[in-house]
């Protein structure tokens, strides 16, 4: 026991230790990406062109001195007619690079720094072990429970035993001679004649439990709650709606506008993807499918003559009994996308049905909610009068404006 | 009155009821002639409203022949297996793929509509419309409100020409001799023709419906310079020729006039549908109601006489008819001529006798002379010389340069009866080398169309430019579809200096072409038919206006020129001695076209077919109306089969027992029997074009000497909406007379009080008092509807209207003959009477026959009253139906099991139950059956699925629109900002749709419970939130009764 103790203690110490020097030194680096991130990364990449040119080597390409004049204030260097300067203006389509007066020093050479040290995306892959982590732990919870299962049935097991072992020697001690061996079923109904009343609870308890379970089941049919389809293309919201912090309604326009939110088009995809070609991964299977659906070359920025539409599954399929209108809920109602859609920026790497979308679930939120009266004159004198019979904003929900009336969805 | 009893079936009507009929103020009015006899087949449908017999196996079977009695252990298996297979269905939620743009236009969002301004020309209506796509898919046409030609109306033909654009039956490529062919070779061979043709100097004929496209007349211009030896003939299947004949005879102006019928104080209208068919029936209805709406204090409308043989919607809507034959109208508008002249001092003219309408002649003499300037004759006979007289009346009125005008005269209507004649006679020697028919079906509509057909055998090169192969087209050798109008390019000058754009609202579904376009292609031009508009545009048009201006607001009108007043120069002594020859003797008939079908140019779409005629009520086929006293004295009875001679022609039709047709005479609607126009519309009636004949070179749209003559052949069916729907005989339309109008708002609509005892004292309470219901608690709206009896012509656009917007099934000729027609709105037409009251109540309900011969017509729209206290709402089962705190009445499909008590409990019948599935069902082929028929379907609207009540939702789908547009910007629902589909289409405005809560509301102003608004069935205090306004006729008060006939 001491042992096992102590070699997990050094264990922990050890990686602690090692941890920190690793965020130590990672942490200078760390800075230069933030201030790549925020500064170059909507011109440049380290490995590809995109506006302007790949930086990953620029360090051997110019000096420091040069590099740091020219960052500050590149289209004077042009002017001035620093032959350098000019071949890499002549040599990017004549497009003159931002002045980052803002910039200091060090902050410059931390984003070479962190050009140097870079490597491509397909060698980082990080953050695995502790997911693995997470995962561990549930499924510990299930070892634990079956070792107690497991150590259950022994013990009882044991204790039948020494029961039958005891019953024999008593059996044996009063000349009582062995009852007629019994078959299975025989036993069965032996034993339930002399537990009735175990019987009963036993059975009513599985009835019980058997008919919620089929309620249940049976309301569940047509409820795809958790429907998760593959797509065509491996989308992930948690990245752009996540990591990049893109507005929903920036593809899903039509959510602002009308009953449907959209698959948005594949121009809203290129308003981007024309220069942002890989992801953060490096991979770039993924977006050539938007290419090639567009018949779009990346490399001329042309396109094609055969373009040809992407067929996504879709997510959220309403019956067409009931009519449902985004812009009602995201623009009158002032209703956050997540409300019904969950946590889409932060885990939907692929999306799902995050809600029931039953009736039910509709009603409930319909029950619950307070209109958005306040500053919407269409309500001005209807406001009032729900005012004055109800008391406060905050009792006005949908249902109270006739929300939960059937032709509001059907018709 | 025993003279009344000898019909044989009176044996049936004595035991069967003694139920009264509809009485409303000693004026009596039953729907129909069966009711009226008390037809034993009426009574035990009015008994029983959902016919017995359903013939469930034959449609769901697919061979007849088939056991239909299930076995009880198959019934077993077929169980298990159902409700497995149901269950696993059910579990398996499907993959659903949804495919974004590739680049989204930018003004296309899915799920939002997009509205363009474009018009409407067939040759036959036009209209200023407004398109509603979704999605790039035209879903909806409604009238432009910026034209002042169409002023926002529209018509059943307008509504129902966005079905016309998903028609299967449209060719999907041009063909030549019968078989698919490229535009490459066919503009080749054709292009080789013509030269051929030209160079060997024949004659190269264009032969084309009306064209107000000023653009497409410069492309014939342009064809004509290549090919110079061109001419273009003008030919309308329904022909006013002889108007312009006369206006060029009596003022030297060889045009049809505009009418002002919103100037006109009286209006004498003789033979003339000008409510409905006539030139520009959209344009008039507007004006015409304009004049009779009696709202917010007006207490003066026009008065409207009629004389016509046929009870047509126009005569349905007079204040006077009378009764006169097709071939006495001239006599008698010879004696109003003569009538006016002596009060004008002009000298006399040769006049005929008119039997016993010669009092009712000096009496609209008077008024019309008294009105003078302000007054209006309307004639739509076509024959020069009975026009010349009307001339001559109108300028005696001096009603030029007010009610007409002829200097900002009309483009409709310009066919040439001369000119097609001509043609026939050039095609017939063989002198025509080329002919281009464009719009036109002169093989059907001719009454010469067989040899047209013979003829069109002489001509080396015959093009069509038809959108499917027609009987015209299948016998030419290239057909060229042309473009639906929603597909195309196009402009229109309906009124002299009045224009408007067609644009297109989707790309071609098919290889067609514009007409246009091909003429270009074949003269050689490259420039496109847009560019080709554009540019005669802004060298001739725009006069400095922007094209995308006038591309936005449909319709670019420049100013008017005052209009002249004119003085006939023709010879009016030698018209009144021509029309006194025309008279003819024996049974005359005349030919009408109907509101839905009109001509017959889209008698492939089945909104059309499938709305009732309005007189009538019978859908699905035309038949020969005879008068109720000839039926009775030749013993014809309804749906006879009798074989009808005139003209050298003979037809075999159904019998139609019309009250209001005038005994002598009968009548044919055209536009029915195609052969060649599509699965929907081949078969259906038969075609009476063959009837008309040409007198004086006119085509004649009468018919003397007729004889008709019984068959032995089996009753055919008449698929009628009119018996199904009896109000059991309770007062529903509310009437009165202008004189009494003005004496009490609330003439005709006395409420009914009820004695009741609270404590010791004796009440008198209206039924809304007497409530034991709770009331319903107002939300932020409460919407109804206002319906104006006055204003209603019961042309029927609202029903189609509806259809269109709220995805209303076609049920077919079939279902309808089993009450089982779908529409939401239905107009009730009831008949009255001017028999004693008094004879009534002795119980001779039979005494009401004796003027059925010209009775009183009134229209009522009727759809459901969304009652507060609704019946239907405490009778379900399983809450189905429920009431809004907006004042509708919900129906909600997929709660509903199908009980029908809410229909049996609805005191207005306006619930409609899906017997059947209507997509995707071949049993019912008509557009849900088919891909592109689906496209005309709204997707904001259910399409129902069998065994589910529906009705109209007050189109709850606009309504949430409409607020939700409002809540997005923050304000108010503004006034008339919301319309419902049938209030919208309407041409007269007879319906109003707003919001009670609003207190500015349109609505609230027609809400005049001292004057004339009144709910439906009052007495039941359901309460509804539709209500109507009194019928008002201009006439003199009640003791003064008109008889007349």
């Amino acid at each position: 026991m001491t042992n096992a103790y102590l070699y997990k203690s050094t264990k922990r110490l050890l990686l602690l230790t090692l941890f920190t020097a690793f965020y130590t030194c990672v942490a200078f680096a760390q800075d230069g990406e933030a201030l790549f991130n925020s500064n170059c990364k909507t011109c440049h990449s380290p490995f590809d062109k995109v506006v302007g040119p790949a930086l990953k080597g620029v360090e051997n390409r110019h000096s420091e001195e040069w590099l740091l004049k020219w960052i500050k204030n590149a289209p004077g260097m042009i002017k001035s007619g620093d032959p350098d300067a000019v071949k890499l203006y002549n040599d990017n389509g004549k497009m003159q690079m931002t002045v980052f007066t803002n910039l200091k020093d060090e902050e410059i050479k931390a984003i070479i720094k962190y050009i140097v040290d870079v490597k491509p995306p397909a060698a980082s892959v990080a953050a695995k072990p502790t997911e693995e982590g997470g995962e561990e732990k549930s499924s510990n919870t299930w070892i634990y429970l079956l070792v107690a299962a497991f150590v259950l049935y022994l013990i009882s097991g044991i204790l039948r035993r020494t029961q039958h072992t005891l019953a024999q020697a008593l059996r044996k001690k009063q000349g009582v001679p062995e009852p007629a061996a019994m078959t299975r079923w025989q036993g069965f109904v032996h034993w339930s004649r002399n537990n009735k009343k175990l019987l009963a609870i036993i059975l009513i308890t599985l009835f019980m439990f058997g008919s919620v379970k089929a309620w249940y089941g049976l309301m569940s049919i047509g409820v795809t709650q958790g429907y998760k389809p593959d797509q065509p293309i491996k989308y992930s919201h948690k990245l752009h709606a996540g990591d990049m912090k893109i507005s929903c309604i920036y593809c899903h326009s039509g959510a602002e506008r009308g009953k449907v939110a959209g698959v948005p088009s594949l121009n809203v995809c290129m308003n981007c993807h024309k220069f942002v070609k890989q992801g953060p991964t490096g991979d770039k299977t993924e977006i050539a499918k938007i290419y090639k659906a567009l018949d779009y070359d990346p490399d001329k920025g042309t396109y094609g003559p055969n373009p040809k539409p992407i067929q996504w599954t879709r997510v959220h399929n309403l019956p067409d009994l009931a009519y449902f209108n985004h812009s009602q809920h995201f623009v009158v109602g002032k209703i956050e996308c997540q409300t019904c859609h969950g946590p889409v920026q932060d885990s939907m790497t692929v999306a799902y049905q995050y809600s029931k979308l039953t009736m039910g679930w509709c009603i409930d939120c319909h029950r619950r909610t307070p209109v958005q009266m306040a500053n919407n004159a269409y309500y001005n004198d209807y406001h009032k009068e729900l005012l004055a019979k109800y008391g406060s904003d905050s009792l006005l929900t949908v249902e109270r404006i006739g929300g939960t009336e059937c032709a509001r969805c059907h018709y | 009155m025993s003279h009344n009893h000898n019909h044989t079936h009176n044996e049936n009507s004595g035991t069967a009821v003694e139920a009264p009929l509809s009485e409303g103020l000693g004026r009596r009015y039953w729907k129909g002639v069966e009711e009226l006899q008390n037809d034993a087949k009426f009574v035990q449908l009015k008994n029983n409203e959902f016919a017995e017999h359903l013939p469930l196996d034959e449609i769901v079977q697919e061979k007849s022949n088939d056991v239909t009695v299930t076995p009880r252990r198959d019934f077993l298996k077929f169980l298990g297996f159902s409700v497995a297979a149901a269950s696993l269905a059910a579990c398996e939620a499907p993959v659903r793929k949804t495919i974004p743009y590739l680049i989204r236009p930018e003004q296309i969002t899915p799920g939002v509509s997009n509205w363009y301004a474009s018009s409407y020309h067939d040759g036959y209506d036009y209209c200023s419309v407004l398109v509603k796509t979704r999605e790039g898919r035209p879903i909806k046409i409604e009238g432009n409100t910026g034209s002042s030609v169409t002023k926002g109306g529209t018509n059943a033909r307008i509504q129902g020409s966005v079905l016309s654009l998903y028609d299967k039956s449209r060719l999907k490529t041009p063909m030549a001799n019968g078989s698919p062919e490229s535009w490459e070779n066919i503009d080749k061979e054709i292009a080789m023709k013509l030269q051929s043709v030209a160079s060997a100097g024949g004659k190269i004929r264009i032969l084309s419906s009306t064209l107000i496209s000023p653009s497409t007349l410069k492309t014939i211009e342009e064809f004509g310079k290549k090919y110079p030896n061109t001419k273009h003939v003008v030919y309308d299947a329904v022909s006013c020729s002889a108007m312009k004949a006369a206006n060029k005879e009596s003022f030297g102006v060889n045009e049809i006039p505009s009418y002002n019928f919103d100037k006109a104080e009286v209006i004498a209208s003789f033979d003339c549908d000008f409510l409905i068919n006539w030139i520009s029936p959209i344009e008039y209805a507007r004006q015409y109601a304009a004049t009779r709406k009696l709202n917010s204090g007006k207490k003066s409308m026009s008065k409207h006489v009629q004389f016509e043989s046929t009870l047509s919607l126009t005569g349905s809507n007079a204040d006077e008819r009378y009764h006169v034959k097709p071939s006495m109208q001239g006599a008698v508008l010879a004696n109003l001529y003569n009538a006016i002249a002596s009060k004008a001092g002009a000298s006399a003219v040769n006049a005929g006798p008119v039997g016993d309408l010669g009092k009712a002649i000096s009496q609209l003499a008077d008024e019309l002379w008294s009105s003078k300037g302000k007054s209006l004759v309307v004639c739509g006979i076509n024959n020069t010389a009975v026009q010349n007289l009307v001339n001559g009346i109108n300028s005696l009125l001096e009603n030029y340069g007010t009610t007409i005008d002829l200097d900002n005269y009309c483009h409709l209507r310009q066919g040439n009866d001369a000119d097609v004649a001509m043609l026939m006679d050039e095609m017939t020697k063989g002198e025509v080398g080329a002919l281009l028919i464009y719009n036109s079906n002169p093989v059907y509509t001719s009454p010469m169309g067989k040899q047209f057909g013979e003829a069109l055998k002489k001509v080396s090169c015959s093009v069509s430019f038809a959108d499917r192969a027609d009987e015209t087209a299948s016998a030419c050798q290239y057909i060229c579809p042309d473009n639906h109008p929603l597909e195309s390019w196009n402009d229109a000058e309906p009124k002299q200096g009045k224009y408007s754009l067609t644009q297109p609202t989707i790309a071609p579904l098919f290889s067609t072409r514009q007409f246009s376009e091909s003429l270009l292609v074949w003269a050689g031009n490259t420039t496109n038919y847009h560019d080709f508009i554009a540019q005669h545009w802004s060298a001739n048009i725009l006069k400095g206006k922007s094209w995308n201006d006038v591309l936005q607001e449909g319709v670019l009108e420049g100013e008017q020129a005052a209009p002249k007043n004119y003085k006939t120069a023709a010879n009016l002594s030698a018209a009144a001695d021509a029309v006194s020859k025309m008279n003819v003797s024996g049974i005359e008939m005349s030919l009408y076209e109907k509101t839905g079908v009109g001509s017959g140019i889209q008698a492939n779409n089945p909104w059309l077919q499938e709305l009732p005629d309005p007189i009538s009520k019978i859908t699905w086929d035309n038949y020969l109306c005879v008068a109720p006293k000839d039926a009775r004295d030749n013993s014809w009875k309804q749906g006879n089969i009798v074989e009808v001679k005139a003209n050298g022609v003979s037809m075999k039709v159904p019998v139609v027992i019309q009250p209001g047709q005038m005994p002598g005479t009968c009548s044919l609607a055209l536009g029915y029997g195609r052969t060649a126009a599509g699965k929907v519309a081949n078969k259906v009636g038969v075609n009476a074009y063959p009837f008309i004949s040409l007198v004086d070179g006119q085509m004649m749209y009468a018919a003397g000497g007729v004889q008709i003559t019984k068959t032995v052949e089996d009753d055919h069916k008449l698929a009628a909406t009119q018996t199904h729907h009896t109000m059991m005989g309770r007062a529903i339309v509310k009437e009165t007379t202008l004189e009494d109008f003005i004496k009490d708002p609330m003439a005709g609509n006395e409420k009914e009080l009820f004695s009741v005892k609270i404590g010791k004292e004796e009440k008198k309470l209206t039924t809304e008092e007497l409530s034991l219901w709770d009331e319903h608690e107002d939300g932020n709206h409460h919407f109804g509807m206002s319906i104006d009896l006055n204003s209603c012509i019961g042309c029927g656009t609202c029903v189609v209207a509806c259809t269109a917007e709220n995805n209303v099934p076609v049920v077919g000729k079939e279902e309808v003959v089993n009450s089982r027609e779908m529409h939401w709105i239905r107009i009730d037409r009831y008949f009255s009477s001017d028999a004693d009251p008094k004879e009534h109540e002795s119980g001779d309900i039979k005494a009401m026959e004796i003027p059925s011969d010209n009775p009183k017509v009134v229209f009522q729209p009727v759809m459901c009253q969304h009652c507060a206290h609704a019946p239907c709402e405490t009778v379900c089962p399983v809450i189905a139906t429920s009431h809004s705190s907006e004042g509708l009445n919900q129906m909600i499909y997929n709660r509903c099991v199908g009980t029908r008590y809410c229909a049996n409990n609805c005191p207005y019948k306006v619930r409609r139950f899906n017997w059947f599935r209507y997509t995707d069902n071949k049993k019912f082929d008509f557009n849900m059956n088919n891909d592109l028929g689906k496209m005309v379907l709204n997707p904001d609207v259910v399409v129902r699925a069998r065994g589910v009540m529906e009705k109209c939702s007050m189109c709850v789908q606009r309504l949430q629109e409409g607020k939700l547009v409002a809540k997005k910007q923050g304000r108010k629902v503004k006034d008339g900002e919301i319309n419902t589909a049938c209030a919208q289409s309407c041409p007269t405005q007879a319906i109003t749709f707003g919001d009670y809560k609003d207190k500015e509301s349109m609505i609230n102003k027609m809400w005049e419970p001292e004057g004339r608004s009144y709910h439906l069935l009052e007495e039941l205090n359901v309460q509804p939130n539709v209500f109507y306004q009194t019928k008002v006729r201009n006439l003199k008060g009640e003791a003064h009764t008109e008889k007349n006939g």
